[in-house]
Formats: C-alpha cells, structure tokens, sequence
C-alpha cells in the first residue's frame, strides 16, 4: 500500500504555488469556501526601460508579440526626490484623488499594483475603468504590475491580520523589491547610484506611511506630494475633501443635522416585504424642495417633500423610502421655490448654529402646509415619503460656477484656501461646498467639480473641483458645459479609429469593375433617377428615394439609405466607438458626429453626381398606397440631385417642371398623403414640440434670428416613406431574428398621466379628453380647438406630448410582442433604419437586416441578447442626452439672439402656480416663469384658485390670470444668477381679453 | 474576488498567474490501491482523479464465456463525489454529463487498447472524483492511461489530454484573443473552451470535445496548443511510468 501524502519539500515547484482560501457568501445566503491555485513567478517585469535582466525574461502573447516597457529611464523629479521617481499609489490615494492621477501636468510613470487594482475594483467600479482606461493611454506610462503573482512580493495573510493591513503590507513590499531591483539593475548596466529612481509610496493612510519609513520604503502623503510639486496649488484642489474635512468636524463634535441611514440589510428586508420602496430620486425642476420617486407598487409618485424628508438625496439616486402617515400627505406644491431665492447669503465657512431647514425654507413650506390642511376635505392630497437610505449614489461631474457672494472679498486675491459654494447648471442639484486655493481664479468662469460626499453633520455635498472650462458666456466654455453636462463625448476621434477608415481616404469610389467584391450580391441602380431630399446645408445624407411607375399602373418605389455597415464593421475599434457616443448630437453651431467625418459627410452620404453604395428597400406599390411586395437589398446607386426641403416643394409646385425626377417626387407625394392618411386612420398621434430654428451668420456664427419651423409637404414626403422602410425592415428582421432584432418601441402612457391636462381642459374650455386608446386620443386632440386662437390646438399638443411616456430601443426578445406597439405611430413594430450616419441603433439593424437577406452572416455581438440589451441601455440613454443637449444649445442661443433687444410678444400660459406662472412664446419657442415677484417693485397680494387654475393678484398689481390664456409679454434677456445661463426675461405686459 | 478575465490583456496573466500556454501543476502516481488489477492517482491543479481497474475480465452474467464479441469490452463507470464541487451536491443517478463522459472515454480507449486479444472479455474502469476545477475529462483520461499501463493492458499509446481555450468569451469576438492552454474550473466557466486528447507522441487527436461556442478563426490556433500541450502531459505521465518502472526492476515494490 502505496501512501498518497507526499512530503511538500519533494515537489520542486512547492515554494512557486500558493493557494488562496477564502469563504464567501452567496446572494442567496450559502457560505461557500474557495480555494484557488496560484502560481508565483520570476519573470514579471518590472517595465522600467532602466531594466534589462526583465527585458530577457518578459512574457510574449501567442503571436510573439512583446509588450513594450512604459516607466521611463529618465522619470522627472521633485525638490524631494532629485533622482527622478516612480509613483506607487496606494488604494486609498487612487480613492480620493483619481482626478489628480489624470492630469497632464503631473503625475507620470505610476506603478500600480494589482493589488491596488482588485481594491480599487471593489471599492467602486467606475474608478476603476477610468485606472484602467489610464493604463491604457501610452502617454501617462502607467503600468500595471502584478505583484501578487510575483514571487518576491507576494505576501501571505499572517493570522489574526486584517485583510486591509495585509493589502498595505503587500504595497510596502512592492515598493521596497522595486527599490533593490531597480538598484540592481542600474548596477548591472553600469550607472551610478544617482541615477537610480525612487519609488515613492503615495498614500493616505498615516499608519501605513509610518510602517514605510520603518520598513525603509520612501513614502509620502498625497498632500505633501502635491504640495512639493511645480503647479501643486491647483492641483491640491482636487484631492477630495472626504478625510480632512471630517477630521476638523469631529474635532468640533457638531450634532448630526439629517437623520441617519438605515443599515442595507434593514432596507432590503424593507423592501423585501413592503414596508420600504426603491426607486429613483427625481427632483421637481420648480421646486428643489420637493422630489417625487415612482415605485412599483403604487401607480402615482411619491412625493418627498422638505430638506430634512429628502436626506441628501441627489437627482437621479436609487433610493429607498418610507411612506409617511396619512396625516403628512400633501399635494403636490403649487409654488415655485428656488434655491437661490431662499439661501442667497449663507457663508459656506459657517458651520455652527446651522440648522438643516433653514427659517425661511420652513417659512415657504409652511404655507404650503396650511393650504393643504385647509383644503384637505376635497384635496387630493398625495401620499409622501421620506427617503432612508441610498442604494446607488447616480453623481456624476456637474457643471457650474462658483456663486461670488461665497467668496470673502478679502482673500479673493490671495492664495488661502477657502470654502466657496459651487451652483451646478442642473438646478436640481444642490450647491456644493468646494475647498479650493484659487477661489480668485474661478470666479466667472464655468467650472467641472465632483460630489465627494454628503455627511449627517453638511447641510451640502462637499466636493472638490476638476478644472476651468473657460469664462461664463463665452462660445467655448458653454458649449463645452453643455457636452459635459449631458455626457456627450465630443473628444476628437483616436487613432485607433481613425485607423479604421479606408485607406484611399477621400479618394475612395465604387470599384469600376463590377467583379470587384465590394460589388458582390450588390444590384446595380445606377440608372434610377434617385434624389435626396434634406434640410438646408445638410451634410450627412442618409436616404435618397426613387419612384417609377410600373407597366401594371403600380408604382416601384424605393428608400436608399447609406449603407454604414459597409464601412463599419463589427467589433473594431471604430464601431466600439460609434456604440458608446450611440448618435450624433446636434448643437446649433456645431455638430458631434457618431462617425468620423470622412464616412459620415463623404463616403456614406449619398451625395450627388457620385455613385454610393447603398441598403435599398424596394416596394411595389399600387395607386391607393398599398403594398404589393417588397424587397430588401445592397446597392449601388448614384444620386441625381440633393434638393433641400424649400427647393423640392418649389419644384414640385412649378407646373412647368415636367423632368423625370419632379414627375417622381409627385408620385411619391401622392403616395406619401395616402400613407400619412392610413396611419392616422389608425390612430397615429400628431403631436407638437416647440421648434425654432436659429439662424446664425455664416461666418462667426453668432446668431442674428430665430424663425419658427415651417411645415412643408416634402417634409411628411420623406417622413412617410421613412416611416414605411422602418416598419417593414423592422418586421422583416424580427422574423428572421425573433429573439434579437433590434427594435424600437413607444409604450403606453399610464392614464394618470393625462389626469391633469384633461381636468385642465375640462374645467377651462369645456373639452373632453379621451385617453383610452391612441386613436382616441388623437380625435380628441382633434376636438380641442378654439375658434378664437388657432394656436391653442398646438399648446394642447405640445402639453400632450409631455404627458407620453419616452420611445426606447429595445432588443425583441425582452418584450412580449404585444409591448412592441409603438403608441405614437400606432405602428405594430418599428424600428429604426433610415439613419445608420447618425444612429447607432440603425447600424445595427442593417447588420441584421444584411443577415436576413443572406448578404453576410451576422455577427455574434449583433447576435447575443446580452450585449444587444447593453447597447439598447446605451443608445437610449445617449439618445435623450443629444435631444437635451440639442434644446439646450437652442435654448442657450436664443438668448445670445434676443441680447441687448427688448420684444414684445404673444404668450400663452401653460401653468399657474400660487405664486406665478409659466408663459410659453411660440415665435421664439420659449417657456419661462413669471414669478409674482417680477410683476411690481413690491410684491403683490395673491390668491390662487387651484380649482379654477386662475392666480389674482391684488394690491401693487391686478391682474388676473389663467391657464390657456393669451398674454402679451415683454422679452429682454438677463443673466441668470443661479445658472450663470444667459437667460430670456418674461415681463407681463397685459392679459388676454378681461 | 480575484480580476475578471478581462485584464489578461495588461500583463499576459492569467487568473492564477499563469501565461497562456503553461499547463498547471500535474501530479501523478500509479499502483495506490494495491487491490485493484491497476490504479492511479492524479492531480491536476486541483482537480483529483482515483481510477482502477478491473480486467481484462471475463464478463459476468448471463452468456458466461460466450457472451460479448471478438472484443474486450471497455467499461467506464465515473463517480463524483459530492464534496468535490464548491457546492456539496448529489449527482442525479444518470446524469447526462456524466454518461457523455463515460461513453467519451469508453469509446477513446476502445479505439487506443488491443481489445482484440481479449474476446468475451471486459475491462471496467472506475474513476473517482475527488475535487474538481476545471478540466474533469481530461483528467480522467490521464488517470484512465495510467491505470490501464499499471493494470498491464497493451496499449497502442497513451492516451494524454489536456483542455485549450480562448482568452476573450465568444460575444466580445475579440480578434486579438490568445489560446490558453489547461484551464481551471473559474475559466472554463467563463471561456470558450475544448478537450483534445492526442494518441501518443503524434498528432493524431482520439478525443475531441467541444460544448461552448467561439469563432471558428479562434479554433485552429485553440487546437494546436491543445495539442502541444498533450504532449507535455505525455511526457510528464512518461516520467512516473518509467519511475515505476525503474523501482520495480530494483525489485523495492515486489
């Protein structure tokens, strides 16, 4: 009988394998014990270009490929360290200063460790993909060393040590082998001992720097770092607050101002079992003392109402509530509160004797209350909550600018560092409590800073700033906000997308020889009188049309669009990128594609006189518009002609105009008003949004102004038949991909959501609106007219719109095929098709498409329902973004339009509160408040009849008004204090016909 | 909680500190159960395999000698022990997987042995899974070679598997993916991967498995470091054949 023990000493490579045993716990609550193989090694390199011993031995992919040596032989130096040093951060230092770790200024040549990494991974995730994404740029040399498998560094957990000492113990180790290696290595090649680099331990953590100095590890805070170097003050100002600041507060033993929250495992048994809610943190745009959260298990928000309710919930926060007694239900506020308004002179230094809800905040709420309570027999008053805990802080980088009453007149020139109040652009987020050193410097200008934290004892998140976006007001600065501020990612494509384009560049054409691949299942239409019909000065065409009529007396009509897909294939670098920007946004002077220039306004676009490549949906069509078949297939086609919207429309008018390609357009008008005819039959929606153009000087593009959107009948030409490429692509890749087709949808709204809007019209014009079905809904719209004032239809249209519920991406095989419907079209399915330059979502349903029609196999990505659903959470959220970052754009320029000028205008009223109200000017697209206040030097006496949505106002003022009513109002433009936004002014002038 | 596969492409490390194309720690002793007819232990990493054998035998039951064909027939029965998974777990009693692995090495060692001198004959394997991560069957065709040599069952060649897979999973379809070679039980849950057994020192594949879907671009490259990497398990099972060997001739285990 053989034994099967064998004596460790007799396996050669026992002193290179360790295993790693750790317990864990399972979502469902198992313990499980995990042991994992780990082989220790000699041949990581240390990536200094010092180091050849490592050069020898360096690791080789399959492909024989070496990974170059980052850390530079010559790394600069600091007074402290005259040799030149290595950074070597610890998880802490990353933790509370990654900002600073991505400047260009300074830190080069930073040597993390794995062990760092894992941390870092663990402690927040989005930090860890921009540590990851810093490794990745050649520039920063940052190098990931994995000390962990390296045998001279790795550390064994000792009994009875805490798994962080063990961590830091293992950063320590790491620095010190660093050390000698690095000594070694210098030695060997022959250099002198000065030319040996430190590797300086950063870290936070004053424990772990003194076990440095004993263990003989140069080290050394974050902060006496950053101080020794060149540029330190403005770099200082980025190293989060977090520690010092709650040092100083302890020391001050300050009582907690917001209520503590409840521990994770007493929210989720909470929500488990129904006594607590999760949802997402919104905060009502007129009031930031009121947010409202949508939670499954009731059909109506929540209202959380109050400072000390809301407990330092940020919008767009995952929370969790608690509803409160009946007794403290309210309705929803009908007066306007603004920060600003309230707490304009607070002194961000001044911490004592600060209550959370300050007098004059409780003093505003206060009425509130009171006219609740008053009312409470017939209100309706909604149930409110008050949030517990916060399951995922949402914070992002704000945007905004330092509020000048905050900083001390005294030291603004000065270099002290100070607390100064930061305003965000975003008026739902509250001010932020900023320490920074160049208070001097940033005021006036539109600056990035992040939220830190949010303690019990800080009536406001403290964060820190990033960097200076440029003065307030300036074209730069503000259009750079407004990217940053709806994440919109405008940096200049990299080279390894770039890499992606064609190499013929410009030059490329459709191959002359149709036996060339790029032709191959590719029909030739190069005959047909193809056109393109677009706004003015539009660049990137993405569909032409043809129509022809048939010998039968049907017509063929065909939809070309750019065929993307061609030139961006799957899984590069340039479709990745195209996957996270999801759309081109377009601003009013400016325009941030999806893809690079080349493909997007010249090689895809099917621009005139050239031939394209194209994806063509061909249908026979018979003179009542319907369809006989259809017909899907890559193309070669070359367009006649790109007309503009106003030249098709005069084209086709003109009489006289008898060619071939306006005999065509004709066709496809009339086509295109029996199409449009059919859709509403079936209950499609016609809605309304505001849209203004704003013209803007060729040349510097300052604007000089604004016209409202004209209809044309080309318009709803191009819109029908884009309409049908998406319906019938949308149907034809579900059938072929039942699971993973690419889909859009528009869900129903909930009826609650059109309660307020049809109690409005009911009770102000006598109108009924029926909401039970879209068809429905849009005959009422029909109905809702008033003879007086033709506008009135589109106010009422406009209002609707706000009340739908969001069109979204969807992959098919999340959805039951009844949720497919798309409500505003009253499509059975859509998708979208047509605008593959613009839209990633169109991408890929050629992709799909293309598979369908057996042109190419799909690709896997396009296959998984994973990655689909992560790309379809992408590219909706990407989407409303770029429709927000576009209204804003046009928001900002029709300030800068109306600057200096003062109009007077019709307006409409849109909402009343009890102490003002929102006036809507259709010339200019603009909707603004009116504040009580704005109506005299002193502010009127006020009653407000919720009921009949009328506000009085009595003493310094009279005036009545109400909901629908036609104001005249005077336009100015003023800089608005809170936002730093240049902002249009309304002042009423007169009221309606009383 | 160790890093996500996706940092293979920082340092060429693998989850447990391997590069691509190294084969974990292998261990390997024969003649354990000094009862059985032939028997071994193996390690791979931490995958541990018991197998026996029994036979060639004359077959049980009804028939007696005349029963069965010109064959010897080869028969694998697979335990897995219920504390071997992270999870205590009793097996169903016909679990599929399992089945697929006994008729996949049943079928291998039919092809490999010389069956042909045994007729109406049986030779049973027994193999015993004691701790799995990753790499099950071909640590039960390493085990099942030794065993078979110990037991004295002429052979063709041995047998020696290994498993092979990609670095990146098949939706990331990432071209720049490397072949890994001998994965553990985290990867194989992760990666796309196959087991190659190979006849010997040759090229000649006897078992190919493949349940996860990649590229087929991938799959060459996958193949041929499985391949090469059978070789260096052969040469590791060579050497504790010939240690035994060596020790039998100085007379030490008679």
């Amino acid at each position: 009988m053989t034994s099967l023990k064998r004596s460790l000493g007799s396996d050669p490579l026992s002193s290179s394998i360790s295993s790693k045993v750790f317990v864990r716990s399972t979502k469902s609550g198992k313990v499980q014990k995990i042991v994992r193989e780990l082989y220790l090694r000699q041949d990581i390199p240390c990536a200094s270009k010092l180091c050849t011993a490592c050069l020898a031995t360096a690791p080789r992919d399959a492909a024989g490929v070496l990974a170059p040596f980052v850390l530079s032989a010559k790394p600069a130096g600091t007074k402290a360290y005259p040799n030149g040093h290595y950074l070597l951060p610890d998880t802490n230092a990353l933790l509370n200063a990654l900002d600073l770790f991505e400047s260009t200024s300074a830190f080069y040549d930073v040597i993390i460790l794995q062990t760092v990494l894992e941390e870092l991974r663990n402690r927040s995730l989005p930090l860890y993909n921009r540590l990851i994404g810093l490794t990745k740029s050649a520039e920063k040399r940052f190098y990931v060393f994995f000390n962990e498998f390296r045998l001279e560094t790795y550390v064994q957990r000792e009994q009875g040590e805490s798994i962080n000492d063990r961590n830091d113990r293992a950063v320590r180790r790491a620095g010190k082998w660093y050390d000698e290696h690095l000594s070694q290595a210098v030695k060997a090649a022959g250099g002198n001992k000065k030319s040996v680099p430190t590797v300086v331990m950063l870290s936070d953590d004053k424990e772990n720097l003194k076990k440095a100095k004993r263990d003989g590890v140069a080290a050394c805070g974050l902060k006496d770092y950053v101080s020794g170097l060149e540029n330190g003050e403005q770099l200082l100002d980025m190293i989060a607050v977090v520690k010092e600041g709650r040092e100083i507060r302890d020391a001050r033993a300050q009582e907690e101002l917001f209520a503590e929250y409840y521990s994770v495992s007493k929210m989720m048994t909470g929500v488990k079992n129904g006594t607590l809610h999760q949802g997402i943190f919104n905060v009502s745009p007129y009031n930031y003392l009121e947010g409202s959260i949508n939670v499954p298990a009731f059909d109506k928000n929540l209202l959380v109402l109050g400072r000390e309710s809301i407990n330092r919930a940020v919008q767009g926060d995952v929370v969790v509530v608690e509803v409160l007694p009946k007794d403290q239900w309210k309705e929803p506020s009908t007066k306007i509160i603004e920060e600003e308004a309230l707490n304009k002179n607070e002194n961000p230094d001044a911490e004592d004797g600060e209550a959370v809800v300050t007098e004059r905040e409780r003093k505003a709420l206060q009425e509130e209350v009171k006219k609740v309570h008053s009312k409470s027999s017939e209100g309706r008053p909604q149930p409110t909550a008050r949030v517990v805990g916060v399951v995922k802080r949402n914070w992002r980088q704000y945007v905004g600018h330092v509020d000048e009453s905050s900083v001390s007149q005294s030291v603004k020139e000065s270099r002290k560092q100070q607390t100064v109040f930061l305003i965000p652009m975003d008026k739902r987020i509250p001010k932020i409590r900023v320490r920074t050193r160049q208070a001097g410097e940033i005021i006036g200008k539109r600056v990035l800073v992040t939220i830190d934290s949010w303690d019990r004892d800080s009536r406001y998140p403290v964060g820190h700033f990033v960097r200076s976006l440029g003065e307030l007001e300036t074209k730069g600065a503000e259009t750079e906000a407004l990217l940053l501020e709806y994440d919109v990612q405008y940096r200049p494509f990299p080279k390894a997308v770039l890499d992606c384009l064609p190499t013929d560049g410009h030059d490329w054409k459709v191959p002359a020889s149709t036996d060339d691949p790029g032709w191959k299942d590719r029909r030739d239409l190069r005959g047909l009188q193809i056109c393109s019909i677009d706004p003015i000065g539009c660049q990137d065409i993405d569909d032409a049309l043809h129509a022809r009529p048939l010998p039968n007396g049907n017509f063929e009509v065909g939809v070309h669009i750019a065929d993307v897909s061609h030139f961006v294939k799957p899984n590069n670098a340039m479709d990745a990128e195209a996957s996270i920007r999801g759309t081109t946004v377009y601003l009013v002077d400016k325009r941030i594609d999806m893809l690079p220039m080349l493909l997007g306004t010249d090689l895809c676009s099917l621009k005139p006189y050239v031939e394209r490549y194209a994806f063509s949906a061909i249908w026979e069509i018979t003179p009542d518009a319907e369809i006989v078949k259809s017909d899907f297939t890559k193309s070669v086609i070359k367009s006649r002609e790109a007309f503009s919207y106003e030249q098709a429309q005069i084209r086709v008018d003109d009489a006289s105009q008898q060619d071939e390609l306006t005999t065509a357009m004709r066709t496809l008008l009339m086509l295109s008003k029996k199409f449009k005819q059919k859709r509403m039959d079936a209950g499609a929606l016609s809605l309304s949004s505001p849209e203004v153009r704003v013209e803007t000087e060729s040349e510097t593009s300052d604007p000089i102004d604004i016209k409202t959107k004209k209809h044309l009948d080309t318009m709803s030409l191009v819109e029908e038949f884009m309409l049908l490429a998406n319906t019938s692509v949308a149907a034809k890749i579900y059938s072929a991909f039942p699971q993973t087709a690419m889909l859009r949808r528009h869900g129903a709204p909930p009826k609650t959501n059109f309660e307020e809007l049809a109690n409005q019209l009911k009770v102000k014009k006598g109108l009924e609106l029926r909401t039970s079905s879209s068809k429905e809904l849009a005959d009422s719209l029909d109905t809702c007219v008033d003879p007086q004032e033709s506008f009135f239809n589109t106010l009422v249209r406009i209002m609707a719109t706000r009340c739908m519920m969001s069109a979204e991406y969807f992959c098919s095989g999340t959805q039951a095929y009844p949720e497919f419907r798309h409500y505003g079209l009253a499509s059975e399915i859509y998708t979208h098709f047509t605008s593959p330059i613009r839209r990633y979502a169109d991408l890929v349903a050629h992709r799909q498409l293309a598979a369908a029609i057996d042109y190419e196999p799909l690709d896997a990505s396009v296959r998984s329902k994973g990655k689909l659903e992560s790309v379809c959470k992408n590219i909706n959220v990407r989407h409303r973004n770029a429709q927000q970052a576009g209204r804003a754009s046009i928001e900002y320029y029709v300030g800068q339009a109306l600057k200096g000028r003062i109009v007077e205008e019709e307006g409409f009223v849109m909402k009343v509160f009890s102490n003002g109200f929102v006036v809507f000017v259709p010339r200019f697209g603009i909707e603004s408040l009116i504040r009580l206040r704005d109506l005299a030097e002193t502010e009127p006496e006020s009653t407000f009849d919720a009921e009949d949505y009328v506000l009085r106002t009595s003493g310094s003022r009279e005036v009545e008004v109400e909901l629908f009513e036609k104001v005249v109002v005077r336009i100015s433009d003023v800089k608005e204090e809170g936002t730093g936004k240049r902002k249009v002014r309304l002042e009423l002038v007169k009221t309606g016909g009383k | 909680m160790p890093l996500d596969t996706s940092t293979y492409s920082l340092a060429l490390l693998r989850l447990d500190g391997r590069r691509w194309n190294e084969l974990r720690r292998l261990n390997a002793q024969i003649s354990t159960q000094a009862a059985a007819d032939g028997s071994s232990y193996l390690e791979m990493g931490n995958t541990k395999v018991i197998c026996t054998v029994t036979g060639p035998a004359e077959l049980k039951g009804t028939g007696g000698a005349r029963a069965g064909g010109d064959k010897a027939d080869v028969r694998v029965e697979i335990s897995i022990a219920g504390f071997s998974g992270v999870d205590r777990k009793k097996r169903a009693r016909n679990d599929k997987r399992v089945s697929e692995m006994q008729t996949t090495i049943s079928n291998a060692f039919a092809q490999s042995l010389f069956t042909n001198l045994y007729p109406h004959s049986s030779i049973s394997l027994s193999l015993h899974v004691l701790s799995q991560d990753g790499s099950l069957l071909a640590a039960c065709l390493n085990a099942s070679t030794l065993a078979l040599i110990d037991a004295g069952v002429p052979m063709r060649d041995y047998i020696c598997a290994c498993t092979a897979g990609s670095t990146s999973s098949y939706s990331s379809n990432d071209e720049q993916a490397d072949p890994l070679l001998d994965l553990n039980g985290l990867e194989e849950q992760e990666l796309p991967f196959l087991t190659v057994g190979t006849l010997g020192n040759s090229d000649k594949v006897s078992v190919l498995v493949m349940e996860t879907r990649v590229q087929v671009g991938r799959l060459e490259g996958m193949l041929a470091v499985g391949v090469d990497g059978c070789k260096q398990v052969r040469e590791i099972l060579d050497q504790v054949v010939r240690k035994r060997g060596v020790k039998i001739l100085e007379g030490s285990q008679l």
